[in-house]
């Protein structure tokens, strides 16, 4: 069960297949990432960016291949999915707060349910992260009434609530209007200094060239390049790479 | 706390339903026997409902109690539709059938019958001046009767005659006076009552052509037969029967205006509410069943939608092909067939004598949980996608993110389906009538055989039932207002 990994390895993926039905989304990623790492993971659409992020957490189960998670690999048919998921946080696109709870109730839902911490604790360790994210106010605030920042701030917040060693983020600023984009990002921004291991997809070149410590370039299932973000933005090395950043900045 | 308030609804679920089948089970006392009616047919059995409310009377059932008090048993009464009667013998439901029913060769395949209490002639009901007074006069005419009644036979034997076999003596009357029937042919007992109560109907007395007296029906090979034949015997000598007869057969009834002093047509089709007005609290006392009905079952039925959709939408094949299956039979198979194979053979295939009221609520929810699971199901699946990814990225297990995330959501979405399809039980409730429930419309028709009236009764509760529905109605919008609020 436990890979002869050292214990600097957050995540190690291992030959990672997956296809849906006949087409081949991913074919044969392997990579590792550290403890404490930012990667960005980027590439044209269609590339296998929110698949791969997607597999990292089972919300898609890989066809083939390896994933361990702290060394336990999570691929097997006796690993618990969900112990597993409370390690490793996601944050969508789309947010998906939770529509019938408010701001606080969202972040705190799954430390009380889940977790079984104190309501009160909980409570108050919500608040600090609403205080994180700049939402203290809005915390007895349905999510109908925020703005697209706002709600992925709050999904942010929930995301760490559950105090996660692993957070993957999936286009979280994609969905949002421009003006919103950079609130989201400064917050992203100051977790990447609290040294979270992060995984996260991304359009914004801007910000992964300033905060990741390595780019993922996915290109066709597969991964194109695996370089520091200095390396990659000044001077790629395969032909896609070239197109994808001469139409992207 | 909300996982909690589902668990203590569903632990007062069960209870009630236990409560029902204890109750059911209690009146079960060994020295009782039990007399299957059809109170609809004055005056063999009725109910006087300004009188003596809810209790059924008549010359039947005086013999009945005088019967079974001479034996030392102690009687119980229950009610239901005529066509019901012998399978209730032979489910074991009752223990004996009085309802003025004549031992016809038929039957005596099926029951053992008594010896004959009683023996009456056969009446042709017609409208004022159609000059059908004989057996002869009905040849080519439609002729209304009672299903499964010795008048049925008698007339089936006529020559070439229309037979119209209709459940109750009150709707072959209406049919009667609306003509779509020529004529009826009832016994002369019940003629009489109908008689002063319908001066626009004449009532022509046909001779026997064979022996059509009542009986006592029991069930195949009853040791009671002997007992009860040594009674009427003895009943018989004294003159108990005729004196009893005298009282029943003899009695006056329920007022009408005074001949003469309206025009016939007036009073054929004028309608007279005050005729019901005695009979008031019986009727209203009905809304508490068809209430109380409407909500175990809708309540039940909700739960039970609920487990059944959670199959729909289950990776487990075996439950998903239950679920689907059981939702295309129900839907797909009338309701009243359910019903009645549920009343029915219940008792012969478990032994448990299952009470109408009971039968009724389990075919009820079985059945809505059939269409209710169909409506969860679609509102689990309206519910986005994302959330079910978002509650189990933070491992939330399955049980918890079904109860406190996705069906919130889906139940607000499907709220007005959910009324409906408790305004269809509302409605569809009045279906337990004809096992016997004295819901609100088995209330009104009981009114109208006592009372020889047809249309007040039924439009009056026809009225209840709208204003039930209004309420309702109006209930779900303003609960749909609240919930919208909160979001």
């Amino acid at each position: 069960m436990y890979s002869n990994a050292d214990s600097k390895v957050a995540v190690k993926v291992d030959r990672l297949y997956k296809s849906f039905g006949n087409l081949k989304v991913l074919r044969e990623i392997t990579t590792e990432i550290h403890k404490g790492e930012v990667i960005a993971i980027i590439g044209p659409s269609g590339c296998g960016k929110s698949t791969f992020l997607r597999c990292l957490n089972l919300l898609e189960i890989p066809t083939s291949g390896k994933i361990y998670i702290d060394g336990v690999d999570i691929t097997l048919p006796k690993a618990d999915i969900m112990k597993i998921r409370q390690k490793v946080g996601m944050v969508f696109q789309h947010f998906h707060l939770f529509p019938h709870m408010t701001v606080l109730q969202n972040v705190i839902y799954a430390p009380v349910k889940v977790k079984q911490v104190a309501k009160e604790e909980a409570r108050l360790k919500g608040l600090e992260l609403l205080e994180k994210v700049g939402l203290s106010d809005k915390a007895e605030v349905y999510p109908s009434k925020l703005s697209g920042g706002q709600k992925q701030r709050v999904a942010i917040a929930r995301c760490l609530a559950m105090e996660p060693d692993i957070l993957l983020m999936d286009e979280p600023t994609s969905a949002l209007d421009p003006e919103m984009v950079k609130e989201v990002l400064d917050v992203m921004k100051a977790l990447t200094k609290t040294g979270i291991t992060m995984a996260i997809v991304t359009h914004e070149m801007g910000f992964a060239r300033e905060v990741a410590h390595r780019i993922l370039f996915l290109d066709g299932g597969k991964v194109a390049e695996d370089v520091p973000p200095q390396e990659f933005f000044s001077n790629p090395k395969c032909d896609r790479a070239k197109q994808f950043l001469e139409k992207m900045l | 706390m909300k996982r909690l308030k589902l668990k203590s609804m569903l632990v007062a679920a069960i209870a009630i339903a236990f409560c029902l089948i204890a109750i059911a089970s209690y009146a079960q006392a060994n020295k009782t026997l039990t007399l299957a009616t059809s109170p609809d047919y004055p005056p063999y059995e009725f109910k006087d409902t300004a009188v003596s409310g809810n209790e059924i009377i008549g010359f039947d059932i005086d013999i009945a109690k005088y019967i079974t008090k001479k034996l030392g048993y102690e009687l119980k009464v229950i009610g239901m539709d005529f066509n019901g009667l012998i399978p209730a013998l032979q489910a074991g439901r009752a223990d004996f059938v009085m309802a003025g029913m004549t031992p016809t060769a038929e039957r005596k395949k099926n029951v053992n019958f008594s010896d004959l209490y009683y023996e009456a002639q056969n009446t042709i009901v017609a409208n004022k001046g159609s000059n059908l007074t004989k057996a002869e006069d009905l040849a080519g005419k439609k002729v209304g009767v009672q299903l499964g009644s010795i008048q049925q036979e008698a007339v089936k034997k006529m020559a070439g005659v229309q037979l119209a076999p209709l459940n109750r003596i009150p709707d072959i009357i209406q049919e009667i006076k609306s003509n779509r029937l020529a004529a009826g042919v009832i016994e002369d007992t019940v003629a009489t009552g109908y008689a002063a109560a319908n001066p626009d109907l004449e009532f022509n007395t046909i001779p026997n052509t064979e022996a059509s007296g009542s009986a006592i029906a029991f069930g195949k090979g009853s040791r009671l037969v002997p007992e009860f034949n040594r009674v009427l015997q003895q009943m018989k000598a004294s003159g108990q029967i005729k004196e009893l007869a005298n009282k029943w057969f003899s009695r006056p009834i329920p007022q009408e205006p005074a001949q003469g002093t309206q025009p016939a047509a007036a009073s054929k089709f004028g309608l007279d509410f005050g005729k019901i007005l005695p009979s008031l609290p019986y009727i209203l006392s009905g809304i508490w069943v068809t209430l109380t009905f409407t909500l175990l079952s809708a309540f039940l039925g909700f739960l039970w939608g609920i487990v059944l959709s959670l199959f729909k939408i289950s990776s487990i094949k075996p439950l998903f092909w239950f679920a689907t299956a059981y939702t295309s039979i129900f839907r797909g198979t009338p309701l009243i067939l359910q019903l009645t194979l549920v009343y029915f053979a219940t008792p012969q295939l478990t032994g448990y004598n299952i009470s109408a009221l009971q039968a009724g609520v389990i075919t009820f929810f079985l059945n809505s949980g059939a269409y209710i699971s169909e409506t969860i199901r679609a509102g689990i699946q309206a519910v986005d996608k994302g959330q079910k990814e978002a509650a189990e990225s933070l491992g939330v297990p399955y049980k918890l993110m079904m109860g406190d995330i996705i069906l919130p959501q889906a139940l607000k979405n499907i709220l007005p389906a959910l009324v409906n399809e408790s305004i269809a039980l509302l409605k569809d409730s009045a279906l337990v009538s004809v096992i016997g429930v004295e819901d609100l419309l088995r209330r009104a028709t009981i009114v109208g055989a006592e009372k020889y009236i047809y249309f007040e009764p039924l439009i009056f509760v026809g009225a209840i039932y709208y204003l039930m529905v209004l309420s309702l109605t109006w209930g779900a919008n303003v609960l749909e207002r609240r919930l919208q609020s909160s979001s």
